[in-house]
């Protein structure tokens, strides 16, 4: 059976899923077989997000706009941190901020405790207006920004982008060149809802994130081109619902899969993934999963099944 | 720690109440927990333009069967009122407290659905004010086992109540928002025990989404992990 053991930068996973950051609330539902925990984005100062409604459905997904609600750095570190290192899985903290100097001082603070095993920075939430992605959707700031952040840990910076630019391979060079270890890719894509019977927008921020299946197709290019464009280990997720997304997703270019959305759904998902990964890889000829990571880059592969109405 | 594990269960009725739609689960010894807890429902197979579940408290809900009141919105409630199967998970968040001595149940609209459950638990002590919009919608207050007042728009169900005020009973409430602001300061005003159930746009149900922030001790919280069940003076600003 293959081994779904898995290396992230140095992090040894059980296997190669974990949630994304803003998807779980583990102190309140658990870990749910996840290999490690990423925390919901923690600012310098408490945030108590945005004004309701924050969720719309949408066709194959929902729109988002909770606005980064969280406790602040201060109380995270006090109060949420210990509780979540007695969780028993690698801890990633995903930091999110308004300058350059905002995430230099966090990562310093988070990245001097021994309960963190990797720092993810938000530079890509689309439900605040200024900071974070206005960050991460310009190279230079972005380079400058992972460079500032290196000289202050040693512990891997993931970069956590967002597809709402015209070419997202190319932050992604930025990023790597600053000094990530790793990205996250992809955040929500920027979009919105309507209310039917006010005709106004429905969610008390305005706009909002996209996630679901519905950004699949768009994750998947995301990482494809970024794993081309800089060779990192790459976090991938949108629209992750089963085993088979995940399979495609390492292919694209991703060592590790996120969930989210489709946790919303079920919080049985991420276990359910796990028990049918082996029998998908074994199907495919892989012995782990990192033998397919990228694969839909090389021009030699040669599938091991039969493809169903390829034209084969 | 762990949410209950989602679980398919089969519609053993469908039946409708009027206005609103009564879906019956069967349910083979399932948790159904308590009333004003929640479960978060969806139809199999899910339509395709609903994604997500749906948040519903259970009308009543033993060993055997666990009954929703649907009011038809959208297409996952639609989806619901048509399914053969379910797919639920809960009993999710914090439900009623039921306190000794007699019980006021007061309901506006589909937030009457949650009352015959506690009218089942407290029998022989409860009165219900319920409040609709229609007559059709009202007839849904023959499933509460209680001695109820029903109201009609233009009178909202906050005038019986404030008639009744000052009443040696606790308050269970539930309804739309502005209504349970109206029945938290009424009973407020008149010194009254008195649990809300509120109601918020959900993803999950389960803490992880942060979708159905609701002001509740004076801050944006989630609904799905401080209620949907809340202590009154917890939404009094």
């Amino acid at each position: 059976m293959p081994d779904l053991r898995t290396e992230l930068c140095g992090l040894e996973l059980a296997h190669p899923l974990v949630n994304g950051s803003g998807t779980l609330d583990a102190l309140v539902a658990g870990t749910l077989g996840l290999s490690a925990f990423v925390t919901k984005t923690v600012t310098p100062q408490p945030r108590a997000g945005n004004p309701p409604q924050r969720i719309a459905e949408t066709p194959a997904g929902m729109v988002n706009s909770i606005g980064l609600a969280n406790p602040g750095i201060d109380r995270f570190c006090e109060h949420h941190l210990p509780r979540l290192a007695e969780l028993g899985v690698p801890l990633v903290v995903s930091l999110g901020g308004w300058s350059r100097e905002e995430y230099a001082l966090a990562v310093r603070r988070v990245g001097a405790l021994p309960q963190v095993a990797a720092i993810e920075l938000n530079v890509s939430c689309p439900n605040v207006d200024t900071g974070c992605i206005s960050i991460g959707t310009d190279h230079a700031e972005t380079r400058a920004l992972l460079e500032r952040c290196r000289a202050e840990t040693d512990l891997p910076l993931l970069a956590k982008l967002s597809p709402s630019v015209a070419d997202v391979s190319s932050i992604a060079l930025a990023a790597a060149e600053g000094g990530a270890a790793g990205l996250v890719l992809i955040n929500t894509v920027r979009g919105m809802a309507i209310d039917r019977d006010t005709l106004r927008p429905l969610l008390g921020g305005g706009g909002g994130g996209l996630s679901g299946p519905a950004v699949k197709p768009v994750a998947l290019h995301a990482i494809y081109h970024s794993h081309a464009a800089t060779g990192l280990p790459i976090v991938g997720m949108g629209g992750v619902a089963g085993a088979q997304d995940c399979i495609e997703f390492l292919a694209a270019g991703a060592t590790v899969v996120g969930v989210g959305t489709a946790l919303f759904r079920d919080p049985g998902l991420p276990a359910r993934i796990v028990a049918e990964l082996p029998a998908l890889l074994a199907a495919g000829g892989f012995d782990t999963p990192g033998q397919v990571v990228g694969i839909a880059h090389r021009r030699d592969h040669e599938p091991q099944v039969e493809l169903e109405g390829a034209g084969r | 720690m762990q949410p209950a594990e989602r679980r398919r269960v089969a519609v053993a009725r469908v039946e409708p109440v009027g206005a609103y739609t009564l879906l019956v689960l069967r349910n083979d010894g399932g948790d159904v927990g308590r009333p004003g807890q929640f479960f978060m429902l969806q139809a199999v197979p899910e339509p395709a333009a609903a994604y997500l579940p749906r948040a519903l408290s259970a009308a009543w809900a033993d060993e055997h069967e666990l009954a929703f009141l649907v009011e038809e919105r959208g297409a996952g409630t639609r989806a619901l009122a048509t399914a053969g199967e379910v797919e639920v998970l809960g009993p999710l968040g914090q439900g009623f407290r039921l306190d000794e001595g007699p019980a006021l149940l007061v309901g506006g609209g589909i937030g009457a659905a949650i009352l015959p459950w506690l009218a089942r638990l407290m029998p022989g002590r409860c009165n219900a004010l319920v409040g609709f919009r229609e007559e059709a919608q009202a007839v849904c207050a023959a499933l509460i086992d209680a001695d109820t007042e029903v109201v009609l728009e233009p009178v909202l169900v906050t005038r019986p109540l404030a008639e009744r005020l000052p009443v040696a009973a606790s308050v269970y409430a539930c309804g739309p928002g502005p209504m349970l602001q109206a029945v938290a300061a009424l009973c407020a005003e008149h010194d009254v025990p008195c649990q809300l159930a509120m109601e918020a746009a959900m993803a999950c149900g389960f803490g992880a989404c942060y979708g159905c922030a609701v002001e509740i001790d004076g801050e944006w919280k989630r609904l799905c992990v401080e209620g949907p069940v809340l202590e009154a003076e917890r939404i009094l600003a």
